[in-house]
């Protein structure tokens, strides 16, 4: 953790410079990650660890009151994890309406595809993302915990 | 290989329960985390086989089982998140009694265990209200150490 | 479709509810709500399991033995409709007090989910899931309350239940090994050919998996520390639903997939019952606080499930089942009562304490007359003794307590509780009463469920 008292010596420029470059690339290779997963090796889980490693290396780097600072969308974890598990499960469950079995592909296999680019659309894409957003809100939430020990104990 | 994984399982379990019975908050979780570590590897090497991603295969291509691999990734998610659980209480035990020592705790039940103890005293000797109104002191003094750490 | 939205209501519900604030009243009570409407889908669920046979869903259009199958059975319904039961009671008891943490609502809402999941579900790492999503649940409910004592249980209870979950993850990962199935039904068959000596270490691992939950003798340690440090809420909510889990566990993995192991371990099984309602009982005695003495009488209590099941056969089963969802009643009236006082709180508390001893008219008199029933069927004259010194036992213990509570005149503590909290506790009591008086429903139940669990598995009779 950071030691801002003094004790220790805080990270040094280039941990800084790094944990502030690498968030933003780290969502475009989750991105890929997320839509290379249905041939390739990829999913939503390591999308999102992947995106949680690089703003965990942000709360090393400016701790915990700094990282939701630099990147205030990290206050919102919480949210973010319940939208994720919301929109797996919306995902998984909603063939119901169709009078279909829980976790049932839209559009069935064989079926047309939407296609945008050369991004197949398909109803696990939504899942995935729900799994990358779910991972992604717990390990800030956990950081988020573990960030603010030391501070607290001092007061 | 099977026998590479289950000295290695043993091993992961072992040192898990030798840390467990430390007394030391701390190491007591990360006991449990070798612990958790031993159940997936035993996951693994149950049914560990190489081949192919289930995805696409072949006709002449060997499929590797996908299944030890869902079941191996579900059990380590489960196991983060139990562990960051558990260490999120440990952090509230040191918040609490400022040491992550058992001994502090065990000293807790020990005096809830001599408060039961008066009570009986003071219900065989028909004593009221005394110890009862000693005991709501005692929990108002708790509750108001709670506030102050908080 | 009833199957799935039993499991969707509570888990969409849960996760929203964990993000609002639970100290707000509206929070509190759209969480009871939530549950109420659980267990209105849990009602119609049973009724059509119970007319119809089971229902049966096989996820994501997979064939089966790919997809994961869950599969509603008398036996699973029956646990599923008692427990969240028993965790709306809890949660509606607290509500009205008033609940003190941000989560709890959400928590107690995302437990019943995970709690019909295990329930339902006919895949034994789908189980493993939800077993630990419920459990996970209930990990962060025992610290509910924040005192120094809550904290202690909380702690002990996560590290020793987790234990307990791994030992399950490793049994599921040898049952893989030696069937390569995890599909319940397939498991029960494969293993009639798998080395005897694999399968009975399987089957111990879940049976001491299952034992922690349930606070057998030998794994009981953590028990009383947790029961009687929680705060009467949860501590209903842990030994009412959590522990059903382990009841539930023990015969669907000992009568459903290892009744041959059940078979040979019958002696053992009953030993140990006996050493638990032994145990429970002494210490029971020995016990002057409320909470410690209902804990230590926990232990005693699922020993006699115990015993059932290890005398086994149709009886023994129905006897097992009957037994544990009457204990989880009582338990639950218990430790609600417990903590509340005034007036319908002692008429409560004496049901409750006359349906542990097994003494009419109270339902757990119908469980103790099927043990009996057991005791006479195996033609154990120590089986019987046993059950009249345990029954006599707790007979002593709950008025020994009963006593102490409700017939002193406690000036400083005269103060009533909410009426609302009192009725819930009256409810309860209400229904432990009717268990008695009306037990042609419960016996059918009991019976249907063991039919469904006998009749899954190949090699039992």
């Amino acid at each position: 953790m950071v030691r801002r008292s003094g004790r220790g010596a805080a990270p040094d420029s280039v941990v800084r410079v790094v944990a502030r470059m690498l968030p933003a690339p780290s969502v475009m290779v989750a991105a890929a990650l997320i839509v290379k997963g249905y041939a390739e090796v990829g999913d939503g889980f390591a999308a999102g660890v992947i995106v949680a490693l690089a703003v965990s290396l942000t709360y090393v780097a400016v701790g915990a009151d700094g990282a939701e600072a630099v990147l205030p969308v990290l206050r919102h974890a919480p949210k973010i994890a319940v939208t994720g598990l919301l929109l797996a499960l919306a995902s998984g469950f909603f063939p119901l309406v169709y009078g279909e079995e829980p976790v049932s592909h839209q559009p069935a296999p064989g079926e047309p595809l939407t296609k945008f680019g050369k991004l197949e659309l398909f109803t696990q894409l939504l899942m995935d993302i729900g799994v990358f957003l779910l991972v992604v809100g717990v390990l800030v939430m956990l950081l988020h915990q573990f960030g603010r020990l030391r501070g607290e104990e001092k007061s | 290989m099977i026998i590479a994984f289950a000295l290695a399982a043993a091993v992961l379990f072992g040192s898990g329960a030798y840390l467990l019975l430390k007394r030391d908050l701390v190491r007591m979780v990360a006991g449990i985390m070798l612990i958790s570590q031993a159940a997936v590897l035993t996951i693994i090497a149950s049914s560990l086989n190489r081949g192919q991603a289930v995805i696409h295969v072949g006709p002449d291509d060997d499929p590797s089982d996908p299944l030890p691999q869902a079941l191996a990734l579900t059990a380590l998610v489960i196991g983060l998140a139990t562990v960051a659980l558990l260490l999120a209480m440990v952090h509230r035990v040191v918040v609490v009694f400022r040491t992550s020592e058992q001994d502090a705790l065990a000293a807790t039940e020990a005096e809830v265990e001599a408060r039961l103890e008066r009570k009986r005293q003071a219900d065989r000797e028909e004593v009221e209200g005394v110890e009862g109104a000693k005991e709501d002191d005692a929990e108002a003094i708790e509750h108001e150490e709670l506030g102050r750490v908080r | 479709m009833l199957l799935s939205i039993a499991l969707l209501l509570p888990w969409v519900a849960g996760a929203v509810l964990l993000i609002a604030n639970g100290r707000n009243r509206a929070v509190a009570w759209l969480a009871v709500s939530t549950l109420v409407a659980t267990l209105v889908v849990l009602a119609f669920l049973a009724a059509e399991v119970y007319g119809n046979g089971n229902v049966r869903v096989v996820t994501g259009h997979w064939p089966e033995g790919i997809g994961i199958v869950l599969e509603a059975d008398p036996l699973g319904v029956t646990f599923a409709l008692l427990s969240v039961l028993v965790v709306t009671a809890a949660a509606a008891y607290e509500s009205v007090g008033g609940v003190r943490t941000r989560t709890f609502p959400g928590l107690v809402v995302i437990l019943a989910a995970g709690l019909n999941g295990l329930f339902v579900t006919a895949d034994i790492f789908s189980f493993y899931v939800f077993f630990e999503l419920a459990m996970t649940a209930s990990y962060a409910l025992s610290a509910y309350g924040g005192k120094r004592r809550q904290l202690r249980a909380a702690l002990v209870f996560t590290a020793v239940n987790l234990l307990g979950s791994f030992i399950f993850v490793l049994s599921v990962a040898g049952a893989y090994r030696v069937t390569g199935t995890l599909a319940m039904e397939q498991i029960a068959e494969r293993m009639l050919e798998v080395n005897p000596n694999a399968v009975l270490l399987i089957a111990t691992g879940f049976f001491i998996a299952f034992s922690v939950k349930l606070g057998l003798f030998p794994f009981h340690f953590w028990l009383p520390t947790v029961y009687a440090g929680a705060r009467p809420s949860v501590a209903a909510i842990l030994s009412g639903a959590v522990a059903n889990i382990g009841a539930y566990g023990l015969l669907r993995f000992g009568a459903g997939l290892f009744p041959q192991q059940l078979e040979q371990a019958g002696l053992a099984l009953i030993i140990l019952g006996a050493v638990s309602i032994l145990y429970g009982g002494v210490l029971a005695v020995s016990r002057g606080d409320v909470a410690e003495m209902l804990a230590y009488s926990a232990i005693g209590q699922v020993g006699y499930v115990l015993v059932a099941l290890g005398v086994a056969g149709p009886v023994g089963l129905v006897a097992a089942v009957l037994y544990s969802v009457v204990n989880s009643l009582n338990k639950a009236l218990l430790f609600l009562a417990s903590g509340v006082r005034g007036a319908l709180v002692a008429g409560a508390f004496a049901i409750g304490s006359l349906s542990v001893a097994g003494v009419p008219p109270a339902a757990g008199f119908v469980g103790k007359l099927e043990l009996f029933r057991t005791g006479i069927l195996a033609d154990s004259t120590a089986l019987i003794v046993l059950l009249v010194a345990g029954s006599a036992l707790s007979l002593v213990y709950m008025f020994q307590v009963y006593q102490r509570c409700f017939w002193r005149a406690d000036p400083a503590k005269a103060k009533a509780s909410p009426l609302p909290q009192r009725l819930i506790a009256a409810g309860l009591a209400v229904l432990v009463l009717a268990g008695a008086l009306w037990p042609e429903p419960l016996l059918a139940l009991s019976g249907q469920a063991v039919e469904s669990l006998t009749s899954s598995s190949p090699g039992a009779s």
